[in-house]
């Protein structure tokens, strides 16, 4: 038994999960640019301000309602890891499909924080997102990231630091 | 929460109702297992089975009566609502810059997926990709140098000299240096022929896959895919087979319903060529356009043909699919070496023992015997599509590794031992014959003894059959090639 602080990070394939992953635990997995190429689970350490964490990349999921093998893997690591925190990491450019899952995790009762990713790519095709609107619509911290170069992570893991404290 | 707002009372209530009849601990809210329950997710439906013995058939009522009430199914309703609540917080945040045009790189990803202008693009990038670099440049241009220039000119004249002068024993050296020794036949084959093409193909598919390329590549071919019982969604491991097999039987697992992996593993076995594989067949029908469309279009009607029977033949329904379309992207160079390097690492590290190992027990087999007495078994069969005996061998050596046996038909093709007919049979017949014994290690594992030893037996038959009709029509009407 190890009483390690779990962060999970779910989200749809192809949104940039294993770099985040990468982001936070420094270690560098292939990343593959093909949904659903993630069929193993990959685990990882990362330290957030004075706590450390078990980092896991869930594989790809769109919906708590699974139908395939990778989205019954990642429901059953949510339900069954207890995880501090989940990162709900989604493409910013396509917001308005990608909710209904943050939905459910909200409702789920899990402890989900919203990670807009490539969200340089967003801005570039001339989408501006209020994340503090966001938030207070949703009730979670929010963060605006780009994997692929790090932007916004800090901001995130200073997210993942209060949240965690707070609950 | 959304779900509360318009949903409908009863729905609500339902949910209410059965929320109260929870009682055990499942790791995410009551109103969650609520909602996936009406939803009929036959794994939580199991869980609450066993937890709540007393109350589950109430339970099974509620939901059974909720069902009544709407016309379509809950899952749909459910979905329905929050989509609507996703585009009402959506519309609330995001401030739209408007676009005039459609972006250069929407245009782009369009013609891709449109079949009148992405199946040409298709094959461009198949020609290209695969063709000409894969196939010309590194089954040829480099393969050439490292075989000739480096190892028939410096490495094998000096090793067998060395061993000459170490080992006096015939037989030994025989085990290194011989016609099939490690050195010379397993060194050289996994380094001088394997590695530059497996090389090229990796740095083909990284950069193909970087762009994005391939979730419109499944998208374009879907509707095929689906008159074979697989969607679009098999794109990934038909493509990953072309650069071996083995890890793409592995891949079939990303598949959703068993059924599709089922046909995927046979079509894998069968008719996709892995990357060394086929740059051996592709320098083997060099210089012979016509029968490397011959070949092209019989492995094709295979594939094809011996898709669409499994799929009648296999119980089960047609896929669904559905997949997110990363943007198009220009390939990261840092992202391709990462990519190629780690998969060249992992696939070498693979192989190389077992060309070791095959060269081993090809030795082993010629010293007991043993591999002369299969060698005249596969005679037969080998005669029996028209070939000369002598190609027997390079058949035998197929099931240790795909490419071995090609690369031995090779050999046997710059011995001038073949006429074109007879090469474009020898092509046909090893790229359907069974697959290499890794393969079919892998086979068994992912579908278990029966399937994996049913689709082997299969392949033996269908591929000498294949060749034997392909042999036949040629002769009959007449064609040499």
């Amino acid at each position: 038994m190890s009483f390690i602080k779990k962060i999970a990070i779910v989200g749809s394939p192809n949104v940039g999960k294993s770099l985040l992953f990468n982001r936070l635990t420094g270690i560098y997995a292939v990343v593959s640019n093909y949904p659903g190429t993630t069929v193993d689970v990959t685990r990882g350490k990362a330290k957030i301000g004075e706590e450390e964490y078990e980092v896991i990349d869930t594989p790809g999921m769109y919906s708590l309602l699974p139908i395939t093998e990778e989205e019954r893997v990642a429901r059953k690591i949510l339900r069954e890891e207890k995880p501090s925190v989940v990162i709900h990491i989604i493409d910013a450019k396509n917001l308005e499909r990608m909710l209904p899952l943050t939905f459910q995790l909200i409702e789920a009762g899990l402890p989900v924080v919203l990670a807009l990713n490539i969200i340089d790519e967003a801005e570039k095709i001339g989408l501006a997102i209020d994340l503090p609107l966001l938030e207070k619509e949703l009730k979670i911290p929010v963060a605006g990231t780009v994997s692929t170069t790090g932007r916004g992570i800090d901001a995130l893991k200073g997210r993942i630091k209060e949240y965690a404290r707070s609950r | 929460m959304p779900e509360a707002d318009d949903t409908g009372d009863i729905l609500e209530i339902s949910l209410e109702r059965i929320e109260n009849l929870l009682k055990g601990d499942y790791g995410i809210s009551r109103r969650s297992v609520g909602l996936l329950l009406l939803q009929e997710d036959r794994e939580i439906i199991t869980l609450v089975k066993n937890h709540e013995p007393e109350s589950f058939n109430r339970i099974k009522e509620i939901i059974d009566r909720t069902k009544t009430h709407y016309r379509e199914p809950l899952s749909y309703i459910i979905a329905l609502d929050r989509q609507q609540e996703a585009s009402r917080i959506a519309g609330e945040v995001i401030a739209h810059a408007p676009k005039t045009s459609l972006s250069l790189k929407e245009k782009i990803s369009r013609m891709m997926i449109n079949p009148i202008s992405g199946i040409p693009i298709m094959l461009l990038i198949l020609y290209y990709g695969i063709y000409k670099f894969v196939g010309e440049f590194g089954a040829g241009t480099v393969v050439d140098f490292i075989e000739t220039d480096i190892f028939e000119k410096i490495i094998n004249p000096r090793v067998t000299q060395l061993f000459a002068s170490v080992i006096p024993w015939q037989v030994f050296r025989e085990l290194f240096v011989g016609e099939y020794g490690v050195i010379t036949l397993g060194v050289r084959y996994a380094v001088a022929l394997i590695l530059p093409i497996v090389t090229t193909f990796f740095i083909a598919f990284a950069v193909i896959e970087d762009t994005g390329y391939l979730p419109r590549l499944a998208l374009l071919i879907d509707r095929v895919f689906k008159k074979i019982g697989l969607s679009g969604r098999a794109v990934i491991p038909m493509v990953l087979g072309l650069g071996c097999d083995t890890m793409a039987t592995m891949v079939t697992r990303t598949l959703p319903t068993i059924r599709e992996r089922v046909i995927a593993t046979i079509l894998l076995a069968l008719a996709i060529p892995c990357s060394a594989q086929l740059g051996v067949i592709l320098a083997l029908l060099e210089g012979h356009s016509l029968g490397l469309w011959v070949w092209l279009g019989v492995v094709g009607l295979v594939f094809l043909l011996v898709g669409f029977l499994s799929s009648k033949i296999l119980p089960g329904g047609s896929p669904s699919f559905y997949m997110e379309i990363p943007p198009l992207r220009l390939p990261k160079l840092s992202n391709v070496f990462i990519k190629t390097a780690t998969r060249v690492k992992w696939y070498f590290t693979e192989i190389f023992p077992m060309f070791i190992f095959a060269s081993v027990l090809i030795w082993a087999g010629q010293l007991t015997g043993l591999f002369g007495l299969f060698t005249n078994i596969l005679e037969y069969p080998v005669r029996w599509i028209g070939l000369p005996d002598k190609a027997a061998v390079a058949f035998l050596f197929g099931f240790f590794r795909r490419d071995y046996g090609a690369a031995g038909l090779y050999d046997l093709k710059k011995a001038g031992l073949f006429s074109g007919n007879q090469l474009v049979v020898a092509a046909i017949t090893l790229t359907l014959f069974l697959p290499c014994i890794a393969q079919f290690l892998m086979n068994v594992k992912e579908r278990g003894w029966k399937t994996g030893l049913a689709i082997s037996v299969f392949i033996l038959f269908f591929s000498f059959s294949v060749g034997f009709a392909v042999n036949l029509l040629l002769n009959i009407m007449g064609i040499s090639l």
